[in-house]
């Protein structure tokens, strides 16, 4: 059955390329955002079926001498393909109404069609010549898609460059670590390298490259430098599907060679991918946390996130390098929990900037305001996701936050030294994280939806078509869902990853035998009615005892006129936690007072300004840059445009070949 | 045919290609390099007619008969109908570095085809370094000529030089596959004898030191 669902995904890619060349460009969008749709459905169908055991392969025949190339997911693979299909099947139902200007061209749909399905495929790969094939195609079309306004804003072309920089960076680490290992195990077979027993050299060697190459594509620090640039000049429902799905095939990866390939069993291994997920997971919610960009903020949250699945699967490596099993099963199920449920929330996050960004042509939060009345849909759904994010009980994130923190907590007791430290500053690390976060989305929710626009166009818009809608609420919904039965993720989770302490035991509650915790949302969702209810009981009987307020304008400083630029802002909101953090973010302030002129004594106006940058960028790649940038302008004399000089090249290289082949 | 006599036929064709080649670099001139280039293609016609006549083969004998038709006579009457009008012009090095540089590319070629030595015994075998050095020559020629016409001859010797390898290292070729290569290199030569056209009549002169806007 894998290997009809295979083929018909590629078909289907087909017909999504060819009804997107034929349709008139008022009916592209309708017709082919369905059969993109479609791509991502028959994605959540295969998955389904690799996780649950069954078996099949698509042989594709080529001519290159470069070895087999067979698509045959594993339970793990199909468990990643569920969650990019479903992220595809939103995002291709949202793109109908969403898509306007160079975005609805034909390229583009081509494009995003491609993309969808290659990042199906990476997953389903079981060799290293069909997995790079797919990897690269993956790669390719997201800069396509990146590069799609680059007419409209300046910004698109440097963020695109910087995408392709740091997305051929991670390719060219993936490639050389596979080839690594293709060269110690003498096969390119990924069964193959689940068999082989690596030398400690070739494993060491192959760890770090993989580790670099897919943290590098899933945004971690200080590789995330491309995150916060692509996803806000990417279109929205592309900054969904590169957040949500293409991100999560970089944790495949890395999970794919600790588990899997290398079956890590050193210790300082767990410890570089704990600690590579602590610092990524700090370090992305504080500059989410100051960031009144929304997009960014969003890219920023997807590197917190990215960080506490390395967190999860380094604190797993380490666990099973000591023995302790099933603490680590469950970290690992923790890893693949947050997988499923960044992917929901990020998806609906995107997806409602996207709608945000349409109505009123702003994306930065001080400019934003009041939109929960304009535009109630994608206010309840941007809502339910925040929640999500800032892993509120009830939702996804809730779930995947606390099997993360149990095996973290059961850790911890271990006799080993260094568990025994780690393990609780990892808790602190989880802790400020959620804490950062709840402010995060606190401030991204409220100063977006709540209070009194802050521009002309936000005060005009409107609601986002149909089609946007239901993405979003769908979106949103899955989020929801997830959170109240996480017993169906827990099952999934425990075929997939092939691991028996994480059961379910019902659809509404998970059961980490490992560490003997449960977690039944519906106790939960009971345990806070029964305290609630009684309070808004009596509220409402107190409050209509009372007489009826009379509305009046609000106290205003003894002024009257109330105006929009007397709120809090996102930028104000985040004030005391820039200063908190003043030493790792290192602001730039301005603060200019304009004095009266006819007394010193009194102020006229202050202008306050303040620029955030990222301290990698400033001190890790601006150096870099500058360095290769030297080199370039010494390698220009070379090329001097004189064609005798091109020909003596050549001459050149063709005696020095001689000269070498007769040695 | 006896070995002896063989051994000195191969010899002869052999050092009249590498003399018009020497020829070729130390006089510049335009009309000096047209016969020049036909008595290498008369010399490499030569050296097949003695390997098909040593191997009693008649293919090898058309192959040496289309060899002396173009690269006797059809290439050359191309060059000099695209070198009509052209002065000959002063290379970028002076003879007497022209000369020394050959003699240095002679040794590179003799140690150079070393390895080939292990392909046999004979006459053939001993000639290699020969079409060796040619191909070197053409190189020279292309890297140090001013002109135009000079890299198209520069381009010609190049050519001979590897169907010489090729037809005393593997004792000739098939007919087809000549014929298919002498195609080639006229299809080639006309192309570039168009491209000369142009550069002259848009610049009036096919000097290539005019053309130093090939980069971005």
């Amino acid at each position: 059955m894998i290997d009809t669902s295979l083929l018909v995904q590629f078909l289907l890619m087909l017909l999504a390329i060819s009804v997107a060349i034929v349709a008139p460009a008022r009916y592209r969008a309708l017709l082919t955002g369905p059969v993109v749709s479609a791509i991502g459905i028959a994605g959540v169908v295969t998955g389904w079926a690799a996780v649950t055991g069954q078996h099949g392969s698509l042989p594709v025949p080529i001519t290159i001498p470069l070895g087999a190339v067979t698509f045959a997911p594993s339970a793990l693979g199909g468990y990643f393909m569920l969650v990019i299909g479903a992220v595809g099947a939103i995002c291709g139902i949202y793109a109908i109404g969403y898509v306007h200007g160079p975005a609805a061209s034909r390229t583009s749909w081509i494009a995003l069609a491609v993309f969808v399905t290659a990042m199906e495929f990476v997953p389903a790969a079981a060799d290293v010549v069909a997995f790079l094939l797919a990897w690269e195609l993956m790669a390719v079309t997201s800069a396509i898609l990146v590069v799609t306004e680059h007419a409209q804003r300046p910004a698109v072309k440097t963020a695109a460059l910087w995408y392709v920089a740091m997305t051929q960076l991670s390719f060219f680490l993936v490639l050389i670590g596979l080839g690594i290992l293709s060269a110690g195990a003498g096969s390119t077979q990924f069964a193959v390298f689940r068999a082989t027993h690596w030398d400690a050299a070739t494993a060491n060697l192959a760890f770090v490259l993989l580790v670099l190459g897919f943290g590098a594509k899933s945004g971690i620090v200080p590789l995330h430098v491309w995150l916060p640039r692509a996803h806000p000049e990417a279109p929205s429902h592309v900054s969904a599907l590169m957040s949500a799905a293409m991100v999560k095939l970089g944790i495949y990866g890395a999970i794919l060679t600790s588990t899997q390939f290398l079956r890590a069993d050193t210790m300082w291994w767990g410890v570089l991918l704990l600690a590579l997920g602590t610092v990524s997971a700090v370090y992305g919610i504080l500059q989410a946390s100051v960031t009144s960009d929304l997009k960014r903020l969003l890219a920023f949250s997807t590197t917190e996130n990215v960080g506490l699945m390395f967190l999860a699967l380094g604190a797993a490596s380490m666990l099973r390098a000591n023995g302790i099993n099933a603490v680590a099963d469950s970290a690992i199920a923790a890893c693949l929990f947050l997988v499923i449920a960044h992917a929901a929330f990020k998806t609906t996050l995107f997806l409602g900037a996207g709608s945000i960004l349409r109505a009123s042509g702003q994306r930065d939060l001080d400019l934003l305001g009041g939109l929960g009345s304009r535009m109630p849909v994608t206010s309840i759904a941007f809502g339910l996701a925040a929640l999500g994010a800032a892993a509120l009980p009830l939702t996804a994130g809730f779930v995947s936050e606390w099997v993360l923190l149990q095996s973290l907590i059961h850790g911890a007791g271990a006799t080993n030294r260094i568990l025994a430290i780690t393990m609780p500053i990892a808790v602190g690390a989880v802790a400020l994280t959620a804490g950062l976060a709840l402010m995060t989305f606190v401030k991204a929710y409220g100063i977006a939806f709540l209070a009194r626009p802050r521009s002309e166009g936000t005060s005009r818009a409107k609601e986002s078509p149909i089609s946007m809608r239901i993405a979003m609420l769908l979106g949103a919904a899955i989020v929801i869902a997830m959170g109240l039965t996480p017993g169906l993720t827990a099952h999934a989770i425990a075929l997939a990853a092939g691991i028996s302490s994480v059961k379910a035991t019902g659809p509404l509650t998970i059961d980490l035998s490992g560490v003997a915790a449960t977690l039944n949302p519906g106790q939960l969702l009971a345990l806070a009615l029964v305290l609630v209810l009684p309070v808004v009981a009596t509220a409402a009987v107190v409050a209509r005892k009372r007489p009826r307020r009379a509305v009046d304008l609000a106290w205003g400083c003894g002024g009257n006129r109330l105006s929009p630029r007397m709120q809090y802002t996102a930028t104000s909101y985040a004030e005391p936690l820039s200063r908190i953090f003043d030493d790792s973010l290192r602001p730039e302030r301005d603060v200019i007072v304009t004095h009266s002129t006819e007394a010193r004594y009194l102020v006229d106006r202050i202008q306050y300004r303040q620029r955030l940058s990222d301290v990698f960028d400033s001190r890790l790649y601006t150096p870099i840059i500058s360095f290769v940038e030297r080199i370039g302008a010494s390698a220009r004399r070379l090329q001097n445009g004189k064609i005798h000089f091109y020909l003596a090249y050549s001459f050149v290289a063709f005696l020095v070949v001689l000269v070498v082949m007769s040695l | 045919m006896t070995d002896a006599l063989f051994a000195q036929l191969i010899g002869t064709c052999s050092a009249a290609m590498l003399l018009s080649a020497v020829l070729l670099v130390w006089r510049r001139a335009q009309a000096a390099a047209l016969p020049l280039i036909s008595l290498q293609g008369l010399a490499l016609a030569g050296l097949v007619a003695v390997l098909g006549l040593k191997q009693h083969s008649p293919e090898l004998l058309g192959v040496a008969v289309l060899v002396l038709a173009f690269k006797a006579v059809v290439l050359p009457l191309v060059l000099v109908r695209s070198s009509r009008g052209e002065r000959g012009g002063a290379p970028l090095i002076n003879t007497a570095t022209s000369l020394i540089a050959m003699a240095a590319l002679t040794a590179i070629a003799y140690a150079v085809s070393a390895p080939m030595a292990s392909l046999g015994t004979g006459p053939t075998i001993q000639a290699i370094p020969v079409g060796i050095a040619l191909v070197l020559y053409g190189f020279l020629l292309l890297v140090t000529g001013r002109h135009a016409i000079v890299q198209l001859v520069g381009f010609l010797v190049i050519d001979n030089g590897t169907s010489t390898v090729a037809f005393l290292s593997s004792g000739g070729v098939p007919i087809i596959v000549e014929l298919g290569v002498v195609l080639d290199v006229l299809l080639v030569i006309l192309i570039l004898y168009v491209l000369t056209g142009r550069i002259r009549s848009e610049f009036g002169a096919t000097d290539l030191d005019d053309l130093t806007e090939l980069r971005d």
